[in-house]
């Protein structure tokens, strides 16, 4: 019955981390320890050469890490290790790429998309030695690594950048406890106060402030990606809008070419442009239309990638076609809710520069990459969204590392089903499981283990007791 | 000399296996258990007619508490028995919060109840009780050896447990008058509590308070609101043989602005306000001077008017503890809506008492410092008679285990609330007396009154607790409970035939009664009625339909809690042996250090929860452990 002993097995997590240490270096590497390693290999890479398609123990081969959506990130190489011969003792992989900091980040982004935890610190190594991988002999200094390597993870997320990220979690995790300990009185002391019970609007409002704030701060972490990779432009539009004239005039050179003839751009190009001091990639797409050669729609396929993943979107808009309007209603519904700036050309021809809006919410900018009218204010349009979606420097709150977005998001996704639960009315005891596991979440980041600071927080706020 | 008995155990002759001091809650239920499995037993009091006898509010159970009750009465303890044998109003709480708190709350016969427990420990064979005052435990090379009592007479034992409640150095404030008393008009024990100083023992002090009593025949019950009972009578064990019965019900009314300006006019004159009482009190149990200082914004407070029993017209205004002259008292409680004219039959006060702050406590409730001394109840800082109940049977099962060199018996923070209870005791500084609540438990979802014989059947049978009759019974309803499950799996009801419920469930036609229990926005208790009509249920199947249904509910949170707990147990299982010293450790934060030697928890876990201990600590600490360990087996 209840009470059985819990198998390894049961309860290791996979787990993953980079093991090379921060800043630039030649290689940089990650490891995946667990039962579920194999099938990253199986999920990510694809060998260079087919011979090589099967991962052999303590083979190190060559080939290519694939984004879940298939996209290529790099280069690498990748081993794998049986159970009871690895650093860790369980199944494990090791992958090493080329391509600097950012992309193993990404590469451990990607893996972590799985059913995969990202590693505590210090947790490999405790692995090796609870799988007796490290001689007994040497306890001493393996518990010095771990104090060592735990103590800076945690010291690192204690005096974060300039030093106020923990203080900034720590409140955020007050203002949980807080909402918690309005759903534990409404439990624990309906018969001691009556009059205690949690007023559900309030309690929405206080868990969509809440949302909000952990997304913005889990957000940081795209801001931390912009500032060392640059921001995304991605020019897309129908065909013959005058997409790659946009882009030359960018670029303030004839890079991509240009004819009256719809369909030109086939492939995509890509430049890295300084945009008032911020590194920004601009990309010109092929036009998005039906019909088309074989070459045409595949570099649409791709147009409609990079859409996906840009951080802006300049779909540009020919206003000298009579049914403009109706096509961009129509676009616009397709591309979904990705960052769109929108921009109607060749308004030197049509000469009516008023009114230019499909409705309230989505104003478009008139312009001429002809003449240049417009183009100002489309510089100072683009400036201004690069600016917004930057982290706040000074405050120093910007996410890193990816366990602790892990958390983060761990945390959003159970205030997001207490939400739910709250507004369906369902009883508070499941509302605070939910509460209660965003609230761990968020203490496994600075290494907080739950205190009795609920009951604290029920009593100095309700006058509790017959 | 030696003497070899039944089972076999080498021991000096002693008049008892265990001697209890103390006929509390603790005490009685203690040595109960330890006679339920063989043992004989002693209880020392000071007055063998009080057993049992409730000391302040004449209620057993509510929200956390009842959860308690459940897991004693599983264990085979009595105070389930003797609420439902005796109680004089029942219901059952938080009906809208969801089946894992509900939680049933009786209105208990103060004398009834006590007399209940004196004619039932009477039957019991191989249980005494001595009238006595205990003053010294007696020690022989580190081992309790028994009791002396104050008159000079000794009592022997191979175990002994205390609980000795607010008695141990028990001083009574009332304004400015305070005196030795362990409870009104009753004498308290200050030698015992000198001895636990001469055996090396840490004490500090608790504070509680109770409020005054009253007449009920001299008050206004047509300004009150009745509180009446539950229908059908929810009683607590499924052991008591009580049928339906009228009910007496409670009453609620308030304080009004009269009140207020008469308190704070002598706040002054509260020994919690002069300074006359230091030691920190509940702060989920305020006195009424307390409130009205503490949340000056509120107008007014709820006070409850609860009888004490049908034989008396004594009523206990619950809300109203105050430790106020009696003359303030007097006043303050007239202005109360309905109490204009009533009689105060005694003062309330409060009560000053020591305790043993708990890490001197082992899991097994023995004390580390004295082998064979069990502490159960306020000495470990608690208060309440379901915690003093809990622990207290722990005390007597491990008492008894102790006499015949078995392993302790230690339940977990996922199997009981008595595990959460104890865990929180032995790994944390209290500052206040320890009280149960719901929020405590991380496992809240899996412990619950309906389930509290699931998890601990195998435990009661195995230890001798309770008969093999009664375990069967148990394993029946568990197979009807079964069988109900797949019915309601199975059963379809047409969505048309389920009237008000219908509007909710839109876009069908018919669906499973399984399905129908899992709509998250209908609540459990409201659709009871409806799976009896659709199940043909009878009165007789209605606790394996209300189990049935719960599982099936919380089936997929069950599932998910039962992941944590495999998590949770993992680091449970990674035991620190008693003799390990944490001083040597390398790597150890200097407070981790302090805290680990001080607090000396028995597992990896168990040191994760003791405030100051980072997640390095316990890692760095996993690994010395395991060397430790190999260390032992090669010296082996």
């Amino acid at each position: 019955m209840k009470g059985r002993t819990a198998s390894r097995a049961d309860t290791q997590d996979t787990i993953a981390a980079i093991i090379t240490p921060p800043g630039e270096g030649g290689i940089a590497a990650v490891r995946v320890a667990g039962s579920k390693s194999r099938s990253v290999l199986a999920r990510h890479f694809s060998a260079k050469h087919s011979d090589d398609a099967e991962p052999h123990p303590f083979l190190m081969r060559l080939g290519y890490f694939k984004s879940l959506d298939g996209e290529i990130l790099d280069e690498v190489m990748a081993v794998f290790m049986p159970e009871g011969r690895s650093y860790t003792g369980l199944e494990q992989i090791e992958i090493f790429c080329h391509g600097g900091r950012q992309v193993v980040k990404k590469i451990l982004d990607e893996i972590l998309k799985g059913d995969i935890r990202a590693a505590e610190p210090g947790e490999f190594t405790r692995l090796a030695f609870e799988n007796g991988r490290i001689d007994l002999s040497r306890a001493e200094a393996v518990a010095e690594i771990i104090a060592a390597e735990t103590e800076v993870s945690y010291r690192a997320s204690r005096e974060h950048l300039l030093g106020n990220y923990s203080e900034h979690i720590d409140m955020l995790r007050t203002e949980l406890i807080g909402v918690l300990s309005e759903v534990e009185a409404s439990i624990d002391f309906t018969e001691d106060a009556p009059e205690v019970g949690a007023d559900s609007r309030k309690l929405l409002i206080l868990v969509d402030s809440l949302v909000t704030k952990l997304s913005a701060l889990a957000e940081t972490y795209r801001g931390g990606r912009i500032i060392s990779e640059g921001y995304t432009i991605v020019i897309g539009g129908r065909p013959n809008a005058g997409k790659s004239s946009l882009f030359n005039l960018l670029l303030r050179k004839e890079r991509a070419l240009v004819t009256p003839t719809p369909g030109t751009t086939r492939d995509y190009l890509l430049e890295r442009i300084d945009l008032d001091g911020y590194t920004v990639n601009l990309i010109d797409t092929a036009g998005l239309r039906q019909g088309g050669g074989k070459i045409e729609r595949e570099g649409q396929r791709l147009a409609k990638g990079m859409i996906a993943k840009a951080d802006l979107v300049i779909w540009v808009v020919d206003l000298s076609k009579q049914n403009w309007a109706k096509l961009l209603t129509l676009d616009i519904e397709s591309l979904g809710s990705a960052h769109i700036l929108l921009l109607g050309n060749k308004i030197d021809i049509v000469k009516k520069a008023a009114s230019l809006s499909l409705s309230a919410s989505q104003k478009i900018i008139g312009a001429s990459c002809k003449t240049g009218i417009g183009l100002s204010k489309l510089h100072r349009e683009i400036v201004g969204r690069i600016e917004k979606s930057m982290p706040d420097l000074t405050s120093g709150l910007v996410v890193t590392s990816a366990r602790h977005r892990q958390k983060l998001k761990e945390s959003i996704r159970h205030l997001r089903l207490a939400r739910t639960k709250i507004e369906g009315s369902v009883s508070p005891e499941l509302v605070a499981y939910d509460l209660r596991t965003a609230v761990s979440s968020l203490g496994e980041i600075t290494g907080k283990v739950y205190t009795e600071q609920v009951l604290g927080r029920i009593f100095s706020r309700f006058c509790i007791g017959k | 000399m030696k003497t070899e008995d039944k089972q076999g155990m080498k021991t000096h002759t002693a008049d008892f296996d265990i001697v209890v001091i103390g006929g509390g809650h603790a005490g009685v239920e203690a040595a109960l258990a330890a006679v339920r499995m063989g043992r004989r037993a002693a209880i020392v009091t000071m007055d063998p007619q009080k057993l049992a006898l409730m000391s302040c509010n004449p209620a057993i159970g509510g929200i956390g508490k009842s959860q308690l009750v459940k897991e004693v009465d599983a264990l085979g303890g009595l105070m389930g028995v003797a609420t439902d044998g005796t109680g004089i109003q029942f219901r059952r709480l938080n009906l809208s919060r969801g089946p894992a708190v509900w939680s049933t709350r009786a209105q208990a016969d103060r004398i009834g109840y006590n007399a209940f427990v004196v004619e039932y420990v009477a039957k019991q064979k191989n249980l005494e009780v001595i009238d006595g005052v205990a003053g010294e435990i007696l020690v022989d090379s580190g081992r309790a050896i028994g009791v002396r009592l104050e008159d000079g007479r000794s009592v022997s034992a191979r175990a002994v447990v205390v609980a000795s409640g607010t008695f141990l150095g028990g001083l009574i404030h009332i304004g400015e008058k305070h005196f030795p008393a362990g409870r009104i008009g009753e004498q308290a024990a200050y030698q015992l509590s000198e001895s636990f100083r001469a055996l090396g023992f840490e004490i500090s002090r608790l504070k509680t308070g109770t409020p005054p009593r009253l007449d009920g025949r001299t008050i206004d019950w047509s300004v009150c609101e009745i509180q009446p009972g539950d229908e059908p009578i929810p009683f607590f064990s499924s052991r008591s043989r009580r049928g339906s019965f009228t009910q007496t019900p409670c009453h609620l009314t308030a304080t009004s602005e009269k009140t207020r300006e008469i308190i704070d006019a002598n706040k002054h004159r509260s020994p919690i306000f002069s300074g006359q009482i230091t030691s920190r009190g509940p702060r989920y149990c305020p006195s009424i001077e307390d409130k009205f200082h503490r949340f000056a914004d509120k107008p007014k407070h709820h006070i409850f008017l609860e009888p004490e029993g049908n034989g008396t017209d004594e009523v206990y205004p619950n809300g109203f503890s105050t430790a106020l002259p009696e003359e303030v008292q007097r006043e303050a409680i007239r202005t109360v809506i309905g109490l204009e004219g009533v009689t105060v039959t005694r003062p309330g006060y409060a009560v000053e008492y020591d305790y043993c702050p708990s890490h001197q406590i082992k899991p097994s409730l023995e004390t580390r410092r004295i082998q064979g001394l069990f502490f159960a109840g306020q000495i470990n800082g608690t208060s309440g008679y379901e915690e003093a109940a809990a622990q207290g049977i722990m005390a007597g099962i491990n008492a008894a285990l102790y006499c015949v060199n078995e392993p302790a018996f230690i339940l977990d923070r996922s199997e009981a609330y008595i595990g959460v209870m104890i865990d929180d005791l032995i790994t944390r500084s209290i500052t206040e007396p320890y009280r149960m609540f719901t929020s405590r438990a991380e496992y809240r979802l899996a412990l619950r009154e309906d389930n509290a014989r699931d998890r601990l059947n195998h435990h009661a049978r195995r230890l001798g607790l309770i008969s093999d009759a009664e375990s069967d019974l148990f394993l029946k309803l568990d197979s009807d409970t079964r069988v109900t499950v797949a019915l309601l799996a199975k059963t379809r009801v047409k969505v048309a035939d389920l009237n008000r419920l219908s509007s909710q469930l839109k876009k069908r036609d018919s669906l499973t009664l399984a399905e129908l229990i899992r709509q998250p926005d209908l609540e459990l208790n409201e659709l009871l009625p409806v799976l009896v009509r659709h199940t043909d249920g009878q009165r007789d199947g209605m606790e394996s339909l209300e189990r049935a249904a719960i599982q099936i509910r919380y089936q997929g949170y069950i599932d998910k809690q039962q992941r944590e707990i495999d998590r949770y147990k993992k680091l449970e299982h990674d035991r620190i042996p008693s003799d390990f010293v944490f001083q040597s450790v390398h790597g150890l934060k200097t407070e981790a250090r302090e805290k680990l030697s001080r607090f000396r928890p028995v597992s990896v876990g168990q040191a994760g929860r003791i405030e100051g201990v980072t997640p390095s600590d316990m890692a760095v600490l996993s690994v010395y452990l395991k060397r430790h360990r190999e260390t032992a087996r090669a010296d082996k």
